[in-house]
């Protein structure tokens, strides 16, 4: 009897598997057949969605598009012209769509939709109404164009009604300043939309959490970064379908020492004294890659400082950059107090705290002699390792060392205590306090915590780093604006070690602290206040006055000294869109000021700046609109998304953003239990 | 022989018929267990779990009046949690808030009903902090499941609840959507 059992179980097991295996090969192939033979519901609205609709069992393809991109750099300024050719490939109209990233920076004024040789301008609508023009454009056969903000550094072109075997063109201009640091200018032109951002700059991560400054970000506790503004990617081989040129002209007025790409291979030539032309070696560069560009002047050029005037609308519009002297040449810098605070709640459990730890170690590890230290760890509870800083010996270090490897990661999380015990509320004069704050943000309660910010921070300075998959970006950069420090990301255990190396170098280096500037009168000037400068970076500041300005007086700490300097401007050189930047920058703001219950307040006032200054913005875009139909109306439209390229070194198996999987095997299941069943019946039956 | 092969298709095959049943036993089940977990949500309790190993919590109640509809949603839209409620896909603003919300739902179990709404109806969503929101189906639509634009954050509040289609078919992984497209009732304050 007991052997029948054991084999009834065995046969039973080997049955099972066998239906486990009959299952996956039909699930395998059912798919296929369940997507060959889904047909369109009448009601869904042709052109307004992605389709794939499998009449002819033809590959729809999506447009394929080219870009070619004109720079001309003058000074720090530079005036970019990105056109994207879209080609319908196909014998059908199509609309294409295409997701692609701008530096962060870009105040996008200008949009043209090219048919043929003649062009039309695009104009600046808030943006659902700018979508109900180009929907209403579509959908009557006329060819229109948008551009859409995603994020600051994100945008959408759709294109509609692209005739079959032809090209429409999107022209799309944008101003941005160059960056300076340490003696190198530098431009970036990035190529790819990737779910976490390529390296380069540091990231402006208020965007990156989910609506950015939106109101109702507020409560979300999980900041997935994929899957909202992710684009198909193009994963197959062959010809890349976007395809990058650029022709840059840098106009830099004086000779330079070197001209070079770091990324790609580029051909310079100077067309003129201290003009030079810079194209790409090989004409065009598949789109999975940033392009950067840097240059350096003549040892003995002075370019400490610059200044750009602009008259726009009875307003006077002003770009500054000015450069500190270098560290050596001012007084001494001040000794910093370090306090590191490490979140080993629950959820740092796994990879997040072993970057974590590894963040610690480095930051000991790089402290000096003359510095002071200590550590916060925190939970739903707060404890520091010592209770008030001590000095950097070799037996402190070792101790805090050790404490750091024991940390476990454990129970809830409370951020309030934490912060309140990191920050002390007190002036340190001639001590720079550095508090390195190292979470993976599971945030409940924001607004309690700005409080505590807002009334402890006294002149400390907070420096936010966001670990693990999905810190709350928002949080993190907003807190770190307030506290006068930075937001870190780091995405990947292999960056911790780069990431944080970067981060304390630069804590490592203070070179002006508070810095101030007096323009002798009332303006309006972004940002409000002047971060903190750290070895070879130049204070930036776009200002807006109503009277000419004529000079400027900036006057900083450097250790316990104060320094200064006066800085005539009457002669500024007058350069058009300039008061783009300057309104790039008020949005920036605005877009962080968001008050809980008066969004529709903000959401007019930022549109009320987008609009005057036709500048594109979350709530403002770009619109243009042919006044002839070009396609017939009974012809179909369909959409097509660009794919962009991979990352290069990205894996294709990478996630990227699709809709959730939807459907259980329930059903499946169900019906091959009720045909077992029934056969077993059937074969008891006829045994019997 | 017979008899072993007999008896182990037999096992085979209720185990398959249970497995089926315990999917569709699961969904229904846990919706009550969330039905509590709702309560403390209402009364102030953050990231109630609906039972002790929960990865997941209620974020909302969603109703279709006309269709008797009363459900949970829960905090992510990912296979486990998806096989107990319907899920506020990541990223997408709280159910009932400003911003554009995402729900995706299982076609089969939680979110079969889909397919009864049209333009027009009404739908409803209770806050955790207790007030009402509600919406109009605007339309439906299917999609391809790489058509994230239903994802847009792009100012406009709006609600969109996703499943997979076709309804009927047997088995999962197809790629099209359907997405049912709802705004909230206009000039109405919430209450």
């Amino acid at each position: 009897m007991n052997r029948w059992i054991l084999h009834t179980l065995a046969l039973a097991w080997a049955g099972g598997l066998g239906f486990s295996l009959l299952a996956m090969a039909l699930l395998a192939v059912w798919p296929g057949m369940a997507a060959a033979e889904a047909v369109s519901p009448a009601s869904v609205k042709q052109g307004s969605l992605f389709m794939r609709e499998a009449e002819d069992g033809q590959v729809r393809e999506a447009p394929l598009l080219d870009t070619r991109v004109e720079m001309e750099i003058t000074g720090i300024l530079a005036r970019v012209r990105v056109n994207q050719e879209f080609h319908n490939i196909t014998n059908r109209w199509q609309e294409g769509i295409y997701v692609f990233p701008l530096p962060e920076d870009a105040a996008v004024d200008h949009m043209r939709l090219w048919i043929g040789e003649r062009f039309i301008e695009g104009e600046i609508r808030t943006r659902e109404q700018a979508r109900q023009e180009y929907e209403q454009a579509r959908d009557a056969g006329r060819q229109a164009s948008l551009v859409e903000q995603e994020r600051p550094n994100m945008f959408t072109t759709s294109v509609a009604n692209i005739p079959p075997g032809a090209s429409v063109r999107v022209e799309i201009e944008y101003q941005q300043n160059v960056r300076y640091d340490a003696g190198l200018f530098s431009l970036r032109f990035p190529m790819v939309v990737g779910p976490r951002y390529i390296p380069g700059v540091p990231v402006q991560d208020s965007e990156k959490s989910v609506g950015g400054g939106m109101g109702w970000a507020r409560n979300t506790d999980e900041v997935p970064d994929a899957a909202r503004v992710t684009p198909p990617v193009d994963l197959g081989e062959g010809r890349p379908d976007n395809a990058v040129s650029l022709n840059i002209r840098l106009h830099a007025g004086l000779p330079l020492s070197f001209v070079d790409s770091p990324y790609h291979p580029v051909t310079v030539r100077e067309v003129a004294d201290g003009e030079y032309q810079v194209e790409l070696e090989q004409g065009s560069t598949p789109a999975n890659r940033d392009f950067v560009l840097n240059w350096q002047f003549a040892p003995g050029t002075d370019t400490s400082a610059a200044w750009f005037t602009e008259t726009y609308q009875d307003y006077y519009y002003g770009l500054l950059m000015l450069v500190p002297p270098p560290v050596e040449k001012l007084p001494r810098s001040p000794a910093r107090e370090v306090i590191l605070v490490v979140d080993v709640s629950g959820s740092m459990e796994g990879d997040s705290i072993i970057q974590a730890k590894q963040a610690l170690e480095l930051a000991l590890k790089r402290l000096g002699p003359d510095d002071r230290f200590n550590i916060i760890r925190f939970n739903h509870d707060a404890y520091s390792l010592y209770p008030a800083s001590v000095p950097v010996t070799e037996a402190n270090r070792t101790r805090a060392l050790a404490w750091v490897r024991g940390l476990r990661a454990d129970g809830g999380t409370e951020m309030r205590k934490a912060m309140a015990l990191a920050l002390d509320g007190s002036t340190h004069h001639g001590l720079l306090r550095q508090v390195v704050f190292l979470t993976d943000g599971d945030v409940g309660n924001e607004t309690a915590l700005f409080q505590v910010i807002e009334d402890k921070l006294g002149d400390s300075r907070l420096f936010t780093v966001g670990i693990g998959s999905a810190p709350n970006g928002y949080f993190m950069s907003r807190a770190a604006e307030h506290g006068r420090g930075s937001y870190t990301y780091i995405g990947d255990v292999a960056e911790v070690g780069e990431k944080m190396q970067r981060l304390f170098l630069q804590l490592e280096s203070p070179a002006l602290t508070d810095i101030h500037l007096d323009w002798g009168q009332k303006v309006e000037q972004w940002p409000q206040t002047v971060p903190d400068l750290y070895a070879g970076e130049p204070v930036l500041v776009a200002v807006r006055s109503e009277q000419p300005l004529d000079g400027v007086a900036l006057s900083g700490n450097a250790g316990d000294q104060v320094w200064s300097q006066r800085l005539r401007t009457a002669a500024g050189e007058e350069r058009p869109g300039l008061h783009v930047l300057w309104a790039r920058r008020y949005i920036r703001y605005l877009m962080g000021q968001e008050m809980s219950g008066k969004v529709a307040d903000w959401k007019q006032r930022i549109q009320a700046v987008a609009l005057e200054h036709h500048l594109v913005s979350r709530f403002t875009s770009l619109v243009a609109v042919d006044k002839t139909p070009a396609r017939p109306v009974e012809e179909m439209l369909e959409s097509r998304p660009v794919p962009t390229a991979l990352p290069k070194g990205w894996s294709a198996n990478a996630l990227f953003g699709r809709l959730p999987q939807t459907a259980t095997p329930a059903d499946f299941y169900l019906l091959l239990g009720i045909l077992g069943l029934l056969t077993s019946l059937l074969l008891y039956r006829r045994r019997a | 022989m017979r008899k072993f092969l007999l008896a182990g298709l037999l096992l085979a095959s209720t185990l398959s018929f249970g497995q089926g049943v315990w999917i569709h036993a699961k969904a229904l089940l846990a919706q009550y267990l969330i039905a509590d977990a709702w309560q403390q949500r209402l009364q102030g309790v953050e990231k109630a779990r609906p039972w002790p190993w929960a990865d997941t919590w209620p974020v909302a109640r969603l109703e279709a009046p006309a269709l008797g509809i009363r459900q949970y949603v829960l905090a992510g839209a990912t296979g486990r949690t998806l096989a107990f409620g319907p899920g506020q896909v990541s990223g997408s603003a709280i159910p009932g808030y400003e911003g554009n919300s995402v729900i995706s739902g299982h076609r089969d179990t939680h979110f079969r009903w889909l397919r009864g709404l049209k333009a027009g109806d009404e739908l409803r969503l209770q806050r955790p902090d207790g007030r009402l929101r509600r919406y109009r189906v605007q339309g439906t639509a299917v999609v391809d499941e790489q058509d994230t634009r239903i994802l847009r954050q792009d100012g406009r509040t709006v609600l969109h609840l996703v499943t997979c289609y076709p309804f009927d078919a047997l088995v999962p992984g197809g790629p099209l959507r359907y997405v049912v497209t709802a705004a909230p009732v206009v000039g109405e304050q919430v209450f």
